[in-house]
């Protein structure tokens, strides 16, 4: 499975995780991980250990998460990137959005 | 005109249990007394009949009697029914017409040869009435489906066609907008992508009032019509402002505010802005989302430009940073902007080109001239295609001498041609306002009501700007424009500018503005006070005659000669925080001439 | 010899049902195109061509199956495989059989 998403810390965070490339394929999962989970979630950690590849629809996706996590409320990091997905999300600057690990 | 796309069957709709409907069925067999029981059996089952007695016959009538169904006895005279088959089945073309085999046959190996000839199935003589509705009914079935089917596909195409054709329009009205400006001056050289193939990059250029450029390099999420979108409304933001005389910094934040209202959350564009001030010698750039710009200095020098900003049209107004790098320049060097598709170029093992790639062609010139030709050049050579600069965008643009900037003109808008002639008013910012906002676009908005002014937009901006960045910079901030004459200096005079702005209480800056018409012409007069100290205009022309040859340094001195030049009278009262400039003007004697 | 009945009942009753009025007419053309053929599969043994009487004896075959004469269907299909094997002279005892049962079925369909 691409996306595969579960919850820690007593159930207030959802861990997303990315197999693989994180690209348009990947939308519609994606969307679901998040969407259907319990409204009670506070946090969310977005894990690409095993993320090969982002493009500018994964960006999209993120913003869309932040969107629905609160927008300037919400409370999202993104972790575990290697050095080309860092690289990415360092030439968007999206540490200015989100807590980057 | 399009509207939603449906099939016009669900598949799921093709039951067994739908009614049979009434078949036309084409018989041909030799054997006249099972040729009439068919054909008997047939009738009863409610289905139109029509009979032949040999293959060629069936092939010979296949079109005219148009059938649903075929029944072909598979051993005739003359043509036997499976070459018969294959011809009517080429015939059907895309059309799935079922062709039923009579036989007596048994022997499951020549059964078999019928289904491979093209058959769709047999029936087995003596002919069984229950067998036979249920056998047309099943293929009937699926000559329904097929046809459903084929229908989507058609309708697909078409809409797939249509959706193209709409690109296409999509993309000429954005053409028309985008190239109002100009990319085709003569310091800019640009690589974008031909115009059969809209990959979501957009390139803006156009020349300021006060002379300079300014050049916007967009990369939209998403490929086609939605970032065609996205691009149409920015075209005009960009256009419509530097021709009102804004800056940068007011465009980009007007474009981030219309993008992120309009974009849906998700969508955005990476974009990069230069602003080139050939008189002052100084470049501003701004870069969020795209790769590393690069200031190629004559000297050899090469400096990054990173992107420092979110791409436009996801931070909110409050948040969106409009803070620009400032770079001295001198003519001679190069500015180069491109977006992702150069270091995401790849070769044929799936490598990419990368920034370090980028950054080995560039470290190999011999020139900043060169740099657009040495990696249109690596780019091909890597990707081992020409098309591959297809999905990438690449500027450079050089800095000109300062002869080449002239003053330009906006194009007359469809504005009316009757206006105001005989006017005054006073326009005063204080206080913070002088910090955060530049009055020049309403100043010359204001004066272009005046219809003869409009052609001379490029001069009555200049004189406009030159008096209020000599009252901001000398006058309220106090700053000396000696200070520019090294690179040091440059950099240090440009941080402490930013740090004097933001405390300039008990400061203001007032222009009166006045109109008179002259019939034919008029005078228009401007007068600017400031709350500064005072500036010694003489002692600052006598000093800029000395220094003249050193670039960026003189500015105040050129400056004044500019005002000097353009200006019919020209004063300076009191203590030198008070000019006063008075601009004739006359019918037919354009900016252009 | 088993004594078969030459008509299939069940068939005739169902093609009664199928030709309505027509049915005199399907029993007409039925026997002068068997006629016909009979005629012509004597021709074809004369010339040795096994490969026609293979085919012509097939075609009866298959009218004669649809008629409700299975028996009869059932030699042709012997005549048939005869034509195939090349063995005219198994042909033309066979085809002596088929005339007599043909000659059977005639009478039983004038009879109805």
């Amino acid at each position: 499975m691409p996306i595969a998403a579960h919850r820690v810390d007593d159930g207030q965070t959802l861990v997303i995780r990315v197999d693989g490339r994180f690209d348009f394929s990947t939308h519609q999962a994606f969307r679901d991980a998040y969407e259907q989970a319990d409204p009670a979630i506070k946090r969310y950690v977005v894990d690409l250990s095993d993320t090969t590849y982002l493009d500018s629809s994964a960006l999209g996706m993120l913003l869309l998460l932040r969107d629905h996590a609160g927008g300037d409320s919400a409370r999202i990091s993104i972790e575990n990137c290697n050095s080309d997905v860092r690289r990415i999300l360092s030439i968007s600057n999206f540490e200015q959005l989100f807590r980057i690990c | 005109m399009s509207g939603e796309f449906s099939p016009s069957q669900t598949l799921n709709s093709f039951s067994g249990s739908a009614e049979p409907s009434r078949l036309r069925i084409l018989v041909a067999e030799d054997n006249k007394p099972d040729r009439m029981i068919l054909c008997a059996l047939l009738q009863k089952l409610g289905h139109e009949v029509f009979e032949v007695s040999d293959g060629t016959a069936a092939v010979d009538q296949f079109h005219e009697v148009d059938p649903d169904i075929v029944l072909l006895d598979a051993m005739m005279p003359e043509l036997d029914g499976l070459s018969a088959a294959r011809q009517i089945k080429s015939m059907a073309g895309e059309r799935l017409v079922p062709v039923i085999f009579l036989t007596a046959l048994t022997d499951p190996k020549e059964l078999a040869r019928c289904l491979e000839a093209g058959g769709d199935d047999f029936l087995i003589k003596p002919f069984n009435r229950v067998i036979l509705d249920a056998k047309l009914n099943a293929l009937d079935r699926m000559r329904r489906l097929h046809q459903a089917l084929a229908e989507q596909v058609d309708q697909v195409r078409q809409k797939n066609e249509q959706m193209l054709a709409e690109q296409k329009t999509a993309r000429r009205v954005f053409d028309n907008i985008a190239h109002t400006g100009s990319l085709d001056a003569p310091n800019i050289r640009y690589h974008a992508s031909p115009m059969s193939v809209f990959n979501g990059d957009v390139l803006f250029a156009a020349t300021r009032p006060g002379g300079g450029s300014l050049v916007f390099l967009g990369d939209f999420t998403g490929h086609g019509l939605p970032a065609a979108i996205g691009a149409m409304p920015v075209a005009e933001i960009f256009y419509g402002m530097v021709g009102q005389g804004f800056g940068a910094a007011a465009i980009l934040r007007e474009i981030n505010a219309k993008l992120r209202r309009i974009l849906p959350v998700g969508m955005f564009c990476c974009g990069a802005m230069l602003e080139t001030d050939s008189r002052q010698g100084l470049v501003r750039a701004w870069n969020g989302g795209l790769p590393d710009a690069w200031l190629l200095r004559g000297s050899g020098e090469r400096v990054a430009i990173p992107s420092r900003n979110l791409p436009l049209g996801v931070q909110s107004a409050e948040n969106f940073s409009t803070s620009m790098v400032v770079f001295q320049v001198t003519p001679g060097d190069h500015v180069l902007l491109m977006t992702d598709g150069f270091p995401e170029s790849a070769n044929e093992q799936g490598e990419l080109l990368g920034e370090s790639g980028v950054r080995q062609v560039l470290a190999g010139l011999r020139s900043p001239a060169d740099a657009f030709d040495a990696l249109m050049l690596r780019v091909r050579e890597f990707t081992g295609q020409p098309e591959a600069a297809d999905d990438l965008t690449l500027c450079c643009v050089a800095i000109p001498e300062l002869e080449q900037a002239r003053p330009s003109t906006r194009k007359p808008s469809d504005a009316e041609p009757i206006g105001p002639a005989d006017w005054q008013c006073v326009y005063e910012i204080r206080e913070r306002t002088l910090s955060e906002f530049n009055p020049l676009p309403l100043l010359l908005h204001i004066c272009m009501e005046v219809p003869g002014l409009r052609s001379r937009s490029g001069e009555v901006y200049t004189l406009l700007s030159e008096l209020y960045n000599n009252a901001l910079e000398h006058g309220v901030l106090a700053l000396s424009s000696d200070w520019k004459n090294s690179p040091r200096g440059f950099a240090l005079y440009y941080e402490e500018r930013q740090r004097r702005l933001s405390d300039t209480d008990g400061h203001f800056i007032r222009f009166s503005l006045s109109h008179e018409s002259r019939d034919p012409g008029g005078r228009l007069r401007v007068i600017c006070e400031d709350s500064g100290a005072g500036f010694d205009f003489a002692e600052h022309s006598a000093r800029a005659s000395k220094t003249r040859s050193i670039p960026g340094s003189s500015y105040a001195g050129r400056g004044l000669e500019l005002l000097r030049r353009m200006a019919t009278h020209f004063h300076v009262h009191g203590e030198g925080n008070r000019v006063e400039i008075v601009y004739d003007w006359e019918p037919g004697r354009e900016d252009d001439d | 010899m088993i004594d078969q009945p030459h008509l299939d009942e069940a068939a005739l009753a169902e093609l009664r049902d199928v030709m309505e009025g027509d049915f005199g007419m399907l029993v007409d053309t039925f026997l002068a195109d068997s006629r016909a053929r009979l005629r012509h599969l004597h021709q074809l043994l004369e010339q040795k061509d096994s490969d026609q009487l293979a085919k012509t004896a097939h075609s009866f075959k298959g009218s004669c199956i649809n008629m409700g004469a299975t028996h009869l269907s059932k030699l042709c299909a012997q005549l048939e495989r005869a034509g195939k094997a090349a063995d005219l002279s198994a042909a033309a005892r066979l085809l002596d059989g088929v005339e007599a049962e043909f000659a059977e079925v005639a009478s039983c369909f004038e009879q109805l």
